[in-house]
């Protein structure tokens, strides 16, 4: 259900043609920033560690904003008001738990790697699980399933950009999925993460003021929340039941992949390595929590305020949920708010794409390498190599066909949950976890979320009301997690050299 | 600072995060439970998503109770903001359960939303946002890292670094290099090259 959700939110929305002089001139002026941006950052970029996590010199307020920009996709500004349209408050349950996982991370995952990455000079996720069980097969499993799941994501991401940008120009779908690859492409191989910080930077704070922007004229347009629930209440008043159409079994378990999910998405976690000076991790979930928060307006206000607007007769009748920003956007709100936030839900996808981008490459040319016990002479070289040739990969993908990209984007989240959640996130503070709990709880998330997720795609099997395949794959990881480092417990102590000790002892 | 606990001594007398453990296994089996129920015949019982409502709290503080706990001192402070966020959440989630669906048109409004609504939005969506990361902050330097903290953990990384010039660059990638190469630390840079 998550997913179809995030899919139905990327792909299979057509955008109406947005096209209209104010909203190409900012569409123009947002790429001729980006542009700026990855000139300023290629020159910058001169080793392997400054394209993959930019030297580790990134400060906290860029950090932040950068970390904010990649954790909400497209979903937030398109798929997610749709979804509250559709089936009310249950669809909260899918942002309600930001109010916890940045901190949650700080404490259990944020201090750990940005100190591991301190003794080992490590870059990658799979370096930590490397680093954390002593073990190349840890590493090079959680490395083959990020990629994985990168193959997915990376072709949704595609064929939203093209979306997006063919909304936003007219170009036509194909052409709008090479202009948005071209131009991440453009900025992740000359620039690598540094660009692609920047990036996120400037597109964060677009998506933010985009969001602050809506909501306020949102709650001005339907005379403040209280006459737009009003209007809901008296229409349809299962819309604002805290679950909204759902089960209350269903909205949990957004709650709970969303939240506990959260400690496995690398696009995030990755950013831990990135910070300049650790001690100013200090502020940085009180920062990222206020960014989320701003930018997740929007999905809430939309949703309710569209809703409320159809029903008192003020919009006409959605052709499709996924139609609620658009439709306000394009019918009620100023031209120039519909520029920024068209230009912000591009930003949204292209920050995500170009973190994946910059994940798998490091993947290919770091991870796998030393899963096999070589390393790639330059990095660097081959980092921008790789880079290219996944985002080439994915445009293919992405205009080949729908439904295959459709498939790919169901499992990403799911995945990356249930084969790093246990391994990483318990393993960095667990010193009774074994390499042999780690590789059983990477391979049963793997193969649970891809065997599920495969046969309810051929509807081979249904699962029930409220229950999805991350779920049950987040909980059998767990559960096998536990279970192996307990029949294994001996080996426990012998499996951590002393610095990571240290780090997980501090 | 806080002194490592040396590797010979048994995990388990730390009964902090032995607790956090029991509380995360226990939080997980419980919802597994409850998303088992669902695949009966009949569909997921009422009781169902009360395991969820209790077990997502549970497992939430139990895993933030894991990542904080700092040596054998455990979690000092923070024991107060984490069990008022757990309690929030179990609280918001079982009232979102038990509260009657009575919402019309001229329900009582709690900043614009009914009642069951207002409790999710505000209490667990946005309560946690005040509490949490304030904490974190405020406790940051006794419970979470200090500037001590870091030196000695960059003094290893210069070890380290010396180790991988001793044995090659992909030593320190190569896990479990390190300590075979440690006989050779003596030896002048990539002479054994």
């Amino acid at each position: 259900m998550i997913s179809l959700a995030n899919v139905s939110g990327l792909i299979q929305v057509a955008l109406p043609n947005a096209t209209r002089p104010a909203v190409v001139t900012v569409g123009i002026l947002y790429f001729a920033v980006i542009v700026g941006i990855s000139v300023w950052a290629a020159r910058r970029t001169r080793t392997a560690n400054d394209f993959f996590v930019a030297g580790k010199g990134i400060g906290l307020v860029a950090l932040t904003i950068a970390s904010v920009s990649v954790s909400v996709s497209g979903f937030a500004f398109i798929g997610g008001p749709g979804l509250i349209y559709a089936v009310g408050l249950g669809a909260m349950y899918i942002v309600l738990p930001a109010a916890v996982t940045n901190v949650m991370g700080a404490w259990v995952l944020a201090k750990r790697m940005r100190l591991l990455g301190e003794a080992r000079s490590l870059i990658t996720i799979p370096d930590a699980i490397g680093a954390r069980y002593r073990s190349r097969a840890a590493q090079g499993l959680s490395a083959v399933a990020i990629l994985v799941g990168i193959v997915g994501y990376m072709a949704t991401n595609a064929l939203a950009m093209g979306v997006v940008i063919n909304s936003i120009f007219g170009v036509g779908l194909g052409w709008g999925i090479w202009i948005g690859m071209g131009v991440t492409l453009a900025y992740s191989a000359s620039g690598g993460i540094l660009a692609g910080i920047y990036n996120d930077v400037f597109q964060g704070t677009l998506m933010a003021v985009a969001s602050v922007l809506v909501f306020l004229f949102v709650l001005n347009f339907g005379g403040g929340l209280g006459e737009i629930s009003r209007t809901i209440l008296a229409h349809d008043p299962i819309l604002l039941g805290p679950w909204g159409k759902l089960t209350p079994l269903a909205a949990l378990s957004f709650f709970f992949v969303f939240s506990m999910g959260s400690l496995g998405q690398p696009q995030a976690v990755h950013k831990y390595y990135m910070l300049r000076d650790p001690l100013q991790l200090k502020w940085y979930p009180l920062l990222k929590t206020l960014g989320l928060v701003l930018v997740l307006l929007l999905y809430f206000s939309v949703g309710v305020g569209v809703k409320a607007f159809v029903l008192s007769g003020r919009l006409p009748p959605l052709a499709s949920p996924d139609q609620a920003t658009p439709t306000l956007l394009l019918k009620v709100t100023p031209i120039l708010l519909a520029a920024l936030v068209f230009s912000g839900v591009a930003a949204a996808t292209m920050s995500a794409a170009n973190s994946f981008i910059n994940i798998g490459a490091a993947i290919v040319t770091h991870d796998l390498p030393v899963a096999f016990g070589r390393r790639v002479k330059n990095e660097l070289r081959w980092g921008r190599v790789v880079t290219i040739l996944i985002a080439i990969a994915a445009a293919i993908t992405a205009q080949r066909s729908g439904t295959m990209v459709a498939f790919l984007g169901i499992f990403g989240w799911g995945l990356f949950a249930s084969t790093l959640v246990p391994a990483l996130a318990v393993g960095l503070n667990w010193q009774g976890a074994t390499r042999a709990g780690a590789i059983a709880s990477i391979t049963t998330g793997l193969i649970v979320t891809l065997a599920l997720e495969t046969t309810a795609y051929w509807k081979v099997f249904t699962f029930p009301a409220g229950v999805t395949a991350s779920a049950v794959a987040m909980v059998s990881s767990f559960i096998v997690f536990f279970i192996v480092s307990w029949l294994t417990r001996r080996r426990a102590a012998t499996e951590i050299d002393p610095d990571v000790r240290l780090v997980m002892e501090l | 600072m806080t002194e490592p606990i040396p590797p010979e001594q048994p995990v388990t007398q730390d009964t902090t995060r032995r607790s956090a453990l029991v509380a995360l296994f226990l939080g997980v089996v419980a919802i597994a439970i409850g998303y088992a129920t669902a695949f009966r015949r009949g569909g997921a019982p009422v009781w169902a998503p009360w395991l969820l409502a209790v077990g997502i709290p549970v497992t939430i503080g139990g895993i933030m109770i894991l990542g904080a706990a700092r040596g054998r001192r455990g979690i000092g402070p923070l024991k107060i903001p984490f069990a008022f966020v757990v309690a929030v959440l179990a609280v918001g989630f079982s009232a979102a359960l038990a509260l009657p669906a009575n919402e019309i048109a001229l329900s009582k409004l709690w900043l614009g939303l009914p009642l069951r609504a207002a409790i999710v939005i505000y209490g667990v969506g946005l309560l946690p946002v005040f509490v949490l990361p304030i904490a974190y902050a405020l406790t940051f330097e006794t419970q979470t890292l200090n500037a001590e903290d870091v030196e000695r953990v960059r003094e290893l990384g210069r070890a380290n670094r010396a180790t991988a010039e001793y044995c090659g660059p992909t030593a320190i990638a190569n896990h479990g290099l390190i300590e075979e190469c440690e006989p050779t630390a003596n030896r002048e840079p990539n002479q054994h090259k």
